[in-house]
């Protein structure tokens, strides 16, 4: 590129015409040693990125597994080693909510299909689905308190859901209050305030699809289900890995208020997650070092649960 | 794209960043004698306006030159935001506490006291919630019990005497089956979801199970979970909530505050409330009408037992260790529990105040059959569990009442989580 002596006044006008007699030495000075600003300003426009990654996550990240070896209360400060990976490993409750997490990335399918599938008839043009679309992406604007507020009255024990219920004949259910049957509750809940997103991503997919595929399939007289599973699905294919990762990261991140509200982790137990056991473990029992030994683990789940998506990402990705 | 990131992280970090400064930062203090702040969840309540200015009064009074800035923090995050302060050893200069364990657990962060409210040792009841190893760390502002309240015109509609309930668990068993099949009422509103209600059960009844020798040794901290009694109350919770005595769903229901809501709309007989705070007499006043509401202690469930009120001290002030004048902090404290301001707080929010002198004959047949119980009342058992017992014992009452564990697997693990 800079093959003559003008590229370099003409590249930096500017501080050239601004400096003066002495910033104009400088300027030379620093030109001509072996940290000239050619060199340097790569590593000056890097910094700020640097600095506040460093500062800001990893140092921070450090000090806080470095905490998490160290005591709680009597003995606040002194190392302890693996003490509270071993205490927390004990711990059936931390335990209960790994499983959790396993539930989670079990419903994954079910939490990507169900956006997948409204999408694919709104695209198809169901009668009235202009109304549709504005309708589901509605709850995706609502906060997860508020959400969780809704969904406490509606699914009370002697709330309308299980009144409805009762006039078809159905025993009620206690939706928040029976372990076995919490967890799919708040999971369901939280997929429907946050399958808007997705929908969006999923229409904004199929209108790269090429719609001459479509009317080919339906000529050639394709169910539906054949067109979903023959057309849609491989034309879509980077869209659903991509609506796979952001609602994993949705639901292993932002699960904490709907917990919160509608549960309290209950009952016994069953509907914790790793978040709110740091957040008990924090804020109730005051155990700021332990919570950081559970901050930890959780940082190693999902490293690993990220890593597992980027390579299944990019090996999809080379497919193409 | 990934600079776009980059400076994405770097705007949410230092978002992150002055929001967390911006908490801590105008609220934290220097500790200079200019200026003492207080952390409370409290101050910013209507009906603890008048209490607080009061309190302020009294203070500026004694120190015309210092200035009292109160900061009212939500209550859910209170002990979170205060669990940071500690961590980083400057935070307020005097601060709420709730008695037992959360004052016990953080007292590593606290001055005693002991010499400085020495002249409030007799006017002010309910000290030994905010004592441990004999060092006071608090001084209490109300005392918090746990009272069972009942609903006279269900009593009266199904034919009984509301101003004797029964004595013994056969005869207010007997009474609750009256009242439902009279109204319909079932006999205890219960809310669970939090845990919370097994704590007031056991308080509650506990006086009516425990003999007092166990009583006292379990507040005292010898606590036997492998006893017949400490069995019997636990036992006690699974068998009324299996022959249907509880409202439905109890864990699903908040008892903050669904499960006062059934009580106050008559859909309950009794309801374990508390004394102060909320869920307490005034608000099941406001409801039922004061001649409706009735205070009974428990019934007598085991021979040889006196049942009595199970309270503690409430909420309290304590001074924190990093302020720079102790004294000074300490007689904001004093101020904050002085007879004046405390009387406008019984007046305005309905609690029940540590002050014993404070008139309470104005309020009711609930609160003065609370206050009556006061002389007798002893410390409520659960206020003796450390919060870690505490939320394990709310998680397997949850699993009791589900029947996924059983009475005896729960004790064997709450004795060990209670020994550890």
């Amino acid at each position: 590129m800079r093959l003559g002596d003008p590229p370099p006044l003409s590249a930096r006008p500017a501080p050239l015409g601004r400096a003066d007699g002495a910033g104009h030495a400088r300027g030379k000075t620093r030109r001509a040693g072996p940290l000239s600003g050619e060199r340097l300003s790569p590593f000056v426009l890097m910094a700020p990125a640097v600095l506040v990654i460093v500062l800001f996550r990893l140092w921070p990240l450090l000090l806080g597994v470095n905490f998490s070896l160290t005591g709680d209360g009597d003995r606040n400060g002194v190392a302890v080693g693996l003490d509270n990976y071993v205490e927390l490993f004990a711990d059936p409750l931390f335990l209960g909510s790994l499983r959790n997490v396993g539930w989670l990335v079990l419903l994954l399918p079910v939490a990507v299909a169900i956006p997948g599938l409204l999408a694919t008839f709104i695209h198809l043009r169901v009668p009235g689905h202009r109304f549709h679309r504005s309708v589901y992406f509605f709850p995706a604007v609502l906060s997860p308190v508020i959400v969780g507020s809704i969904f406490n009255l509606l699914l009370a024990f002697d709330g309308p859901l299980n009144r409805v219920l009762g006039v078809l004949g159905l025993g009620p259910v206690d939706w928040l209050g029976d372990s076995h049957v919490a967890m799919f509750t708040v999971v369901g809940v939280h997929v429907w305030a946050t399958f808007g997103m997705a929908l969006v991503v999923f229409l904004s997919g199929f209108a790269t699809l090429d719609p001459a595929l479509l009317d080919a399939a339906r000529s050639d007289g394709a169910t539906l289900a054949q067109v979903i599973r023959h057309v849609i699905v491989p034309g879509l294919s980077r869209t659903i890995q991509f609506v796979s990762v952001t609602t994993m990261i949705g639901m292993l991140t932002s699960m904490f208020g709907l917990i919160y509200v509608m549960t309290s982790g209950g009952p016994g137990g069953s509907t914790y997650l790793p978040e709110y056991y740091i957040w008990i473990q924090q804020g109730q029992m005051n155990r700021p070092a332990f919570a950081s030994a559970a901050s930890t683990v959780l940082f190693l789940v999902m490293l690993i649960v990220g890593l597992a998506q980027v390579s299944f990402l990019r090996r999809t990705g080379r497919e193409d | 794209m990934k600079q776009r990131a980059l400076w994405s992280v770097a705007v949410a970090a230092t978002l992150a960043l002055t929001g967390c400064g911006s908490a801590t930062g105008t609220s934290s203090s220097d500790g200079t004698s200019g200026r003492l702040v207080v952390w409370d969840w409290k101050s910013g309540d209507k009906t603890a306006t008048a209490y607080v200015e009061k309190a302020k009064a009294d203070f500026a009074k004694k120190h015309p030159g210092v200035t009292v800035e109160f900061v009212a923090q939500p209550f859910d995050q209170y002990y979170t935001l205060l669990g940071a302060a500690i961590q980083a050893g400057k935070g307020p200069d005097v601060m709420m506490f709730n008695g037992g364990g959360q004052i016990r657990d953080r007292v590593d962060a606290l001055v005693p006291i002991d010499g400085f409210v020495a002249p409030d040792k007799q006017r002010l009841t309910g000290w030994d919630a905010f004592t441990k190893g004999g060092k006071v760390y608090g001084a209490p502002v109300t005392l918090q019990g746990y009272p069972i309240y009942f609903n006279k015109t269900l009593y009266r509609k199904a034919g009984l005497d509301p101003q004797r309930p029964a004595a013994t668990w056969a005869g207010f068993a007997a009474d609750c089956a009256a009242i439902t099949k009279a109204t319909g009422a079932s006999c205890f509103a219960l809310g669970n979801k939090e845990g919370v209600g097994i704590q007031f059960f056991l308080s509650a009844f506990g006086s009516g199970i425990l003999t007092p020798q166990e009583y006292d040794s379990w507040v005292a901290g010898q606590r036997d979970w492998t006893s017949p009694h400490v069995k019997q109350v636990f036992q006690l919770w699974k068998d009324v909530s299996d022959r249907g005595l509880n409202s439905k769903g109890a864990n699903s229901t908040t008892m903050f505050t669904d499960a006062f809501g059934i009580f106050q709309s008559g859909k309950a007989t009794n309801i374990i409330g508390l004394m102060s705070d909320i869920g307490h007499w005034k608000d099941f006043n406001e409801f039922l009408g004061p001649d409706n509401v009735g205070v009974m202690k428990s019934p007598v469930i085991t021979e040889g037992t006196t049942p009595s009120l199970p309270f503690d001290g409430g909420v309290g002030y304590a001074v924190a260790k990093w302020t720079k004048d102790p004294a000074l902090a300490a007689d904001l404290v004093r101020s904050l529990t002085s007879t004046e301001p405390l009387t406008s707080f019984y007046a305005d929010a309905g609690a029940v105040v540590s002050d014993t002198t404070v008139q309470t004959s104005d309020g009711g047949a609930a609160i003065s059959a609370i206050v009556a119980d006061l002389k007798t009342g002893k410390p409520a058992l659960h206020v003796a569990l450390s919060s870690k017992t505490i939320e394990l014992m709310g998680r397997l009452s949850q699993q009791i009442l589900e029947g996924t564990v059983s009475v005896d697997d729960a004790l064997k693990q709450l004795g060990e989580s209670d020994r550890s």
